[in-house]
């Protein structure tokens, strides 16, 4: 009788998943920034950034989605700092309920742009992609004493 | 033992440092990099004689502006173009250049309008008026109504309007200085030369001192 070979264990998906979120963070604050600013930005030949920042459902409730994002995908990079030092089962499950709300989120923020704006902002679409990103790459990720985490921790 | 679980603890730690540290690393650049007017060489042509211009033919300055009519942040740019006309129109030209995107489906009839306008003298009041009521004529069904209201209102001869608007000649000088733009990397509207240096100043202040610099 043969023992079945485990798994290797996906040391690459937390890396992937951090990496992601940075990229998200830093576009939404940039994003951020400019919103902060109030400066002009130019349009560009690839139509649909100025129409979906200049649009009324770039602010909600006086709280700019810009700045939604970049707390957002803070939170996920940090979260995924977690993933790569830790095994504890909670981090693992409240980043799999963000992922999923970000994915979510990904609906309105999309069908806005496709229906009621017809036009894509370059740097939406990107976080948008991101967001996606992590939600789906985020089922890789399995409970600690299972592979998938990226790392077994041994214990001194 | 103990030395080895002390290095162990530190690494843990390393991962949370070094995240802070790419944070703190994305906010800093990013607040210089929103905050900075780049800056690079034109590729651009230079001020030629039947560019549409305010100013001293002779000026030791040009501002050359490569814009769409149909724009948002063109229009926001507007006002600040005319502050800096009024101070500084004795000194520096300053040239409007044509370049329509193609996401904007008004911004050719628009600048057909403008050129038109111009024919008669009359370009940059037709500017502040398209600018001004951006939002009117480019969220209607036909602009049409709206560009002869302009034009009525600013006296123009109503028949040689339509006529210079429709005219192949400005078409094609239409289409040659978005072509030209093309060529000398326009990616973007507004698109700010001033003397031989593309800029993007954000705020009257910037631009100001960007020209002050210049002269």
């Amino acid at each position: 009788m043969t023992r079945a070979a485990s798994p290797r264990p996906r040391r690459w998906v937390p890396w992937l998943l951090t990496g992601a979120a940075y990229a998200g963070f830093v576009i939404s604050l940039y994003l951020t920034f400019v919103h902060y600013r109030g400066y002009v930005s130019p349009c560009y030949v690839v139509h649909g950034c100025e129409a979906v920042q200049t649009s009324r459902y770039a602010v909600i409730m006086g709280v700019p989605l810009a700045l939604v994002g970049t707390v957002f995908f803070a939170l996920m990079f940090y979260l995924g700092i977690g993933l790569l030092t830790s095994s504890r089962l909670l981090v693992l499950r409240v980043y799999k309920v963000l992922a999923f709300a970000g994915a979510l989120a990904i609906i309105p923020l999309f069908l806005l742009q496709a229906i009621v704006l017809k036009a894509f902002c370059t740097y939406c679409v990107a976080t948008e992609a991101i967001m996606l990103v992590l939600w789906v790459v985020s089922f890789l990720l399995t409970a600690p004493g299972r592979s998938g985490l990226g790392r077994s921790r041994p214990t001194l | 033992m103990h030395a080895l679980r002390q290095h162990l603890l530190a690494a843990k730690g390393a991962p949370w440092v070094g995240g802070s540290l790419l944070v703190l690393l994305a906010v800093g650049a990013l607040y210089l990099f929103t905050g900075a007017a780049a800056s690079e060489p034109s590729r651009t042509p230079q001020p030629r004689a039947d560019d549409i211009s305010f100013g001293p033919a002779d000026a030791p300055l040009s501002v050359i502006e490569y814009s769409d009519f149909q724009c948002p942040f063109c229009a926001e740019y507007a006002p600040i173009l005319a502050t800096l006309r009024e101070k500084y129109g004795d000194r520096v030209k300053f040239v409007f250049r044509f370049y329509p995107l193609a996401g904007h489906p008004y911004a050719t009839i628009a600048a057909k309008a403008a050129y038109a306008a111009s024919l008669q003298g009359k370009f940059w009041e037709m500017h502040d008026l398209l600018f001004g009521n951006q939002k009117e004529w480019s969220e209607s069904a036909d602009p049409r109504p709206f560009f002869n209201a302009y034009a009525k209102s600013l006296g123009l001869d109503l028949d040689r309007f339509h006529a210079d608007a429709d005219a192949q000649s400005t078409t094609d000088f239409i289409a040659r200085q978005a072509a030209e733009g093309k060529q000398g990397g326009v990616t973007h509207t507004p698109w700010f030369v001033v003397g031989d240096s593309v800029v993007l100043p954000r705020s009257l202040e910037e631009f100001d001192k960007v020209i002050q610099e210049a002269l």
